[in-house]
């Protein structure tokens, strides 16, 4: 991937013009602004509310608490995850209550919600709102909410453990453990984050009393599971409520979901009759937003005589803040899950995951979605055990890797892996990122008193399973003939309009610009996926060639008719039909426009397939440099070598992993969601305490392919949104252990802060 | 409320604000200049930079009626006509954008930087950007998009 | 942000009359702290006087040795003024690292100097330097300016004119910066001036303080081993999760290492 001079996306020009339309950009008339009061604290009784004074505040036109919620009469946040455990007991689900009712959870939790002729009006309000609160004991991590006599989030959740869930063959790995020659354990945590999508979550919401349907402006990552979700919760039917999604700036997964203030905001809005718009501010998202991450991990690996792993077993205790989250639950038990064997052979394997309720900002998918904790546990298993066995790091993965002529690899939990190439992609990565030559890079630093290390990942992770079984595409031609391409999905940065027209161009032979691409539009009646899970290339994309190759199938008895032969008589190629004898031809896009007129459009079609899982997978080198006067750790370069299958446009695919791995370093060297344990407040609440990465962080990345393609689409396309992530946490943490482990220091959690850098260091060189 | 007057984009714009309407608010909710962003409350991101007399500033970070008299340009101000300001054109073909929420705030960043520095080391880069935040792109090809606008401008 | 009425001082004077008529009233100038805090409605004045823009608190001039700076002058300004990077380029240099490019175009030097975080960077050589804060109503030494925690010598109704910074041999600022927020989690400036080398440190504790030790040590042998022989006494620094006392002590030391270095590299 060296294309440096990629075309110019579709969407670039309106957005480098401010020409784009988020949320807040988005206004109807006579609306009514929100604004909404949440808990100052994590775990209390709400013993009185007195909404009173704020209704006399200037401008204020209503106010909404939890009684006005019950009265609605809404359902449940609904819950991806339907799987049951061993005793066949299903997840047990809190109630979610749209604003507060009875107790707060965390600190942040919607409690009421002030309605008024301007958002400042609306803001003022809020201090007039009184509440006596009855302070309860508060646990904010899984270990405190898991302790005997923590305090109790939900009455119908005893000890606030939602769920636990057993997978793989216990007994199996008990006996390949008795046999084992070493083991190796390490427990590690990949700490809770703050997704922080750049823009702010937001929403506005009409209400049309004549249909009782509502209009609905919000951040979304696609509009069937938006509605789907809304329904749910909400339980007005599906066909009254009308998305209509723009642009959006960001997602990550934390766009995934029907939120509380989604919810409040259609009860005023059918109560007062008029259109209600919220945008957050930045201290609202970091309260309430979804959070991501949020696993501890303990790992055991079994190895034989000849350092081959004979089996594995974690233990996963998911942190899922205050209340479920739609995808929080199955992002971190599913796909761990799936990915608990690596890219290795571990004939035995077994998962033990606790799903837990804490008093903190519920949890759900975050870039990745446990793919990267899994990795991430994993990976510092097999380099913990090449240290204690003292077996070099790249030896030890080739000894286990799972071999080529091993797949499909059916996993010993779950998942069939395609087929991957783990010591081609090792291979390339070591040498483009000079593995071998690396001792006298470390001996240079030595000399100027640093600490160099260099670190590895291998890893894969299974992408593109979609919620809805099937994605379909659209082709229509608009009143003047022009073609205009139909999806379910929804780009949040992920170049769709760039990417989705190339493949139906190229397939058709004529010009991207003679294709438009309209995204998750209200009104058009396909199924299909959400923007997710590195999956909309896999899905939706290789549908738009299914539906492109449809076309000409579909045009071709029409061109003939036009040309006065038999269809047989015809080939198509570069965007036209074509006489055997080379006489006669039509341009499809001439014959779409010939056949304006008759409707609907004759040319008109809808194409589907049901994709399956890919399996991206790839080797990450990272290489740092560590100041032991500050703790200072630099990334002094990076190397990916990815098998995303094949690539369609290799400037976006290097754009998303550059994305992926700045936000897995951001993760590895600071940013972290702290809570106080005492009281439970959001110590990291906004960009002055919260740790984000900035221009120059890292320099540069080196992103090579290894494709393979994938066979369960057209495409041959695994995905790429999610790799830089899954793979940047393990090669980052790798190589700053490998700077410090002469000095004994054998783990370190992350973030590694220069502070925690600097005090392990100072410890090390004490002992 | 406060009468201000300023000049936005080239022409004079009169409107009427409450005195704590911050700048950005006023340009977005009055002027319906909405490709000037607001992504956070504590002047880290950036997403809100325009041009201020000439210089970059955070426009939520400034009140309304500070910036009466002054000549502000947003982002819908810098192309000169259908053609785009060389730091625009840069940042499209050097793919340094994606979710583009923050497009917008770097590229004004961007373009007061290369005022200042036409030739800016990377390291200059770095600092000229320090007050932008990107959640998309790595920030690689965003660095990229300035040293090529620096070679075109 | 509350409700608030906005005045624009048209003179000094105007201004502290606008602040003796309204005891809730606030100084306006860049904003670069003010309005955030407004924004979180941590803070509610009743009126705004803006003085930002005066041009009695304007300014940059060399006068006997020693560089008058307006309080109103920005951090931009102070950076990339000929002046100042003539007489005192340690001084350009700090201005320069504050904030971010769009915070130097609006920040001051008055209001920082004003607001007295213990995290802001201009304290730091305004305490080395010995400089003297020149108000609407007397002149009061740095040493005597900064009490502590956002607490001054600033009596009600009191604005910050200008600031003299006495011109030292040879100076040099480093900082370490929080890794969100920008500001100094350790910032050492380090002068030579007549009287000897006085360090200053900013970010580490309740407030910016000398390092007495350090300059002691100093008077004797005039290099960086002279410091790396001292420890900071971590028992009154700040702590937070993101850097503990310790650690911040270190840094302390470690800022004022580079610093001297830098300074020292300098003729």
């Amino acid at each position: 991937m060296t294309d440096t001079h990629a075309a110019n996306r579709r969407e670039d020009l309106r957005l480098i013009t401010g020409r784009g339309r988020y949320v807040a950009d988005s206004n109807l008339p006579h609306q009514l602004h929100a604004c909404f009061l949440r808990a100052d604290r994590a775990h209390a009784e709400i013993v009185t509310i007195n909404t009173e004074p704020a209704l006399k505040c200037r401008g204020v036109v209503a106010v909404f608490t939890g009684a006005d919620a019950i009265a609605a009469n809404y359902k449940q946040f609904p819950n991806m995850m339907t799987f049951t455990n061993a005793s066949g007991a299903t997840i047990l689900k809190p109630e979610r209550p749209v604003l507060a009712h009875g107790k707060v959870r965390f600190v942040g939790e919607a409690v009421a919600m002030v309605v008024a002729e301007s958002a400042l009006a609306a803001q003022d309000a809020l201090d007039a709102i009184a509440i006596v609160y009855r302070d309860l004991p508060v646990a904010v991590s899984v270990e405190d909410a898991l302790a005997a006599g923590a305090a109790q989030l939900h009455a119908n959740v005893p000890g606030n453990l939602c769920f636990e869930w057993d997978t793989g063959d216990a007994a199996a790995v008990e006996r390949a453990f008795a046999k084992a020659a070493h083991v190796t354990r390490l427990t590690v945590v990949s700490q809770r984050v703050v997704p922080s999508p750049m823009e702010l979550r937001g929403c506005l919401i009409g209400y049309d009393g004549a249909s009782d349907s509502y209009d609905i402006y919000t951040n979304s990552q696609g509009i069937l599971m938006m509605r789907w979700q809304f329904a749910a919760l909400t339980g007005v039917p599906e066909e009254k409520l009308r998305f209509h999604l723009h642009d959006v700036g960001g997602s990550f997964g934390q766009r995934s979901a029907v939120y509380p203030e989604h919810a409040a905001q259609m009860i005023a809005a059918k109560k007062l009759g008029r259109p209600i718009k919220w945008v957050a501010s930045r201290s609202e998202c970091f309260l309430s937003d979804s959070h991501g991450r949020g696993i501890v991990m303990a790992g055991e690996l079994a190895l034989d005589r000849d350092s081959r792993f004979t089996a594995a077993r974690y233990q996963f205790l998911c942190d899922m803040g205050a209340y479920l989250t739609p995808t929080g639950p199955a992002s971190h038990v599913r796909n761990p899950a799936i990915g608990m064997t690596g890219v290795y052979r571990i004939p035995a394997l077994h998962g033990n995951f606790k799903v837990v309720l804490t008093n903190t900002s519920p949890v759900a998918a975050y870039r990745g979605a446990g793919r990267p904790d899994v990795a991430y546990m994993v990976e510092r298993l097999v380099d913990q055990a090449a240290s204690e066995l003292k077996i070099e790091r790249d030896e030890l993965r080739r000894r286990n890797f799972i071999p080529l002529d091993a797949f499909p690899y059916k996993t010993p939990t779950m998942g069939v892996y395609e087929a991957s190439d783990f010591a081609g992609c090792l291979g390339k990565a070591l040498q483009a990122a000079d593995w071998n030559g690396f001792d006298p890079r470390r001996e240079k630093s030595r000399k100027a008193g640093k600490l160099r290390g260099i670190g590895l990942s291998t890893v894969i992770e299974g992408t593109a399973a979609g919620m809805f079984p099937k994605d379909q595409v659209a082709i229509e031609f608009d009143a003047q003939g022009r073609l205009e391409v139909y999806t379910v999905s929804l780009s949040t940065g992920q170049s769709h309009e760039t990417t989705f027209t190339e493949i139906v161009a190229q397939t058709l032979g004529v010009a991207p610009e003679a294709v438009t691409l309209r995204e998750s539009v209200q009104g058009k009646n396909l199924s299909g996926n959400h923007s997710g899970g590195s999956r909309s290339l896999v899905g939706c994309g290789s549908v738009c060639k299914l539906a492109a190759q449809k076309l000409i199938e579909q045009a071709k008895p029409l061109a003939a008719e036009e040309l006065e032969l038999e269809p047989s008589q015809l080939d198509y190629a570069d965007g036209a039909f074509r006489s055997r004898d080379g006489e006669k031809m039509i341009g499809l896009l001439e014959l779409a426009k010939k056949l304006v007129g008759t409707s609907p459009h004759p040319l008109n079609l809808m194409a589907e397939a049901s994709v399956g899982s890919t399996y991206p997978n790839g080797c990450h080198v990272a290489e740092v440099e560590i100041d032991p006067e500050t703790g200072v750790t630099e990334i002094l370069s990076y190397t990916a070598v990815d098998d995303a299958g094949i690539v369609i446009n290799h400037s976006v695919v290097e754009g998303q992993v550059h994305g992926g791995v700045t936000q897995g370093a951001g993760q590895v060297f600071g940013e972290h969601a702290v809570y106080d344990r005492e009281s439970g407040q959001l110590l990291t609440g906004s960009f002055s305490d919260y740790y984000m990465p900035r221009a120059g962080w890292i320099r540069d990345i080196h992103v090579n392919d290894h494709p393979l393609p994938s066979k369960v689409n057209v495409l041959g396309a695994k995905g790429a949104g999610e790799s830089g992530c899954t793979a940047s946490l393990p090669s980052l943490v790798s190589a700053v252990l490998d700077a410090v482990r002469p000095l004994g220091i054998q783990h370190l959690d992350m973030p590694l802060t220069p502070s925690k850098m600097w005090h392990a260091i100072q410890t090390a060189k004490a002992e | 409320m406060t009468k201000l007057e300023l000049n936005v984009n080239g022409k004079l714009r009169i409107g009427e604000v409450e005195d704590r309407t911050l700048l950005a608010d006023f340009l977005r909710d009055q002027l319906g200049l909405t490709g000037t962003h607001i992504g956070c409350d504590t002047s880290q991101c950036g997403c809100c930079t325009v041009h201020l007399d000439g210089r970059a500033i955070k426009s939520c970070t400034m009140l309304a009626v500070q910036a009466s008299g002054a000549k502000v340009v947003t982002i819908e101000g810098l192309a000169k006509g259908d053609t785009l300001h060389p730091v625009q054109q840069a940042f499209s073909d050097c793919h340094g954008l994606q979710c583009g929420f923050c497009t917008p705030g770097m590229i004004m960043a961007t373009a007061a930087l290369l005022k200042d520095n036409p030739n800016p080391s990377d390291a200059e880069i770095y600092r000229g950007l320090e007050g932008n935040l990107c959640r998309c792109t790595g920030y690689i090809n965003i660095v990229k998009a300035v040293k090529r606008a620096a070679q075109t401008s | 942000m509350f409700e608030f009425s906005y005045l624009k001082a048209n003179s000094l004077s105007e201004a502290a009359a606008f602040v003796a008529a309204h005891p809730d009233a606030k100084l306006l100038a860049g904003g670069m702290t003010l309005l955030p805090t407004l924004k979180q409605r941590l803070a509610q004045p009743s009126h705004l006087v803006d003085v930002g823009r005066l041009p009695e608190l304007g300014g940059i001039e060399l006068k006997a040795g020693r560089l008058a700076i307006g309080a109103a002058t920005r951090h931009h300004d102070v950076a990339t003024s000929a002046v100042v990077r003539n007489a005192i380029p340690a001084l350009a240099y700090l201005a320069s690292h504050i904030g971010d490019p769009q915070v130097r175009n609006c920040g001051t030097l008055g209001g920082s100097v004003a607001n007295n975080d213990p995290a802001a960077d201009y304290p730091a050589a305004v305490l080395a330097l010995d400089a003297i804060i020149v108000t609407t109503q007397r002149e009061i030494a740095a040493a005597d300016f900064f009490q502590g925690m956002f607490a001054t010598a600033l009596e009600a109704g009191e604005i910050i004119v200008r600031v003299l910074f006495p011109v030292p041999k040879r100076a040099a600022y480093e900082k370490f910066p929080h890794p969100a927020s920008g500001y100094a989690m350790a910032g050492a400036f380090v002068a030579e001036m007549a009287t000897g080398v006085r360090v200053a440190v900013t970010g580490a504790g309740p407030g910016v303080f000398r390092w007495s030790e350090a300059e002691s040590a100093l008077a004797q042998n005039l290099n960086v081993a002279a410091v790396d022989k001292l420890t900071l006494e971590a028992t009154d620094l700040n702590e937070d999760f993101h850097a503990t006392r310790e650690y911040r002590a270190n840094l302390a030391k470690v800022m004022t290492k580079r610093a001297l270095q830098k300074m020292l590299a300098t003729k």
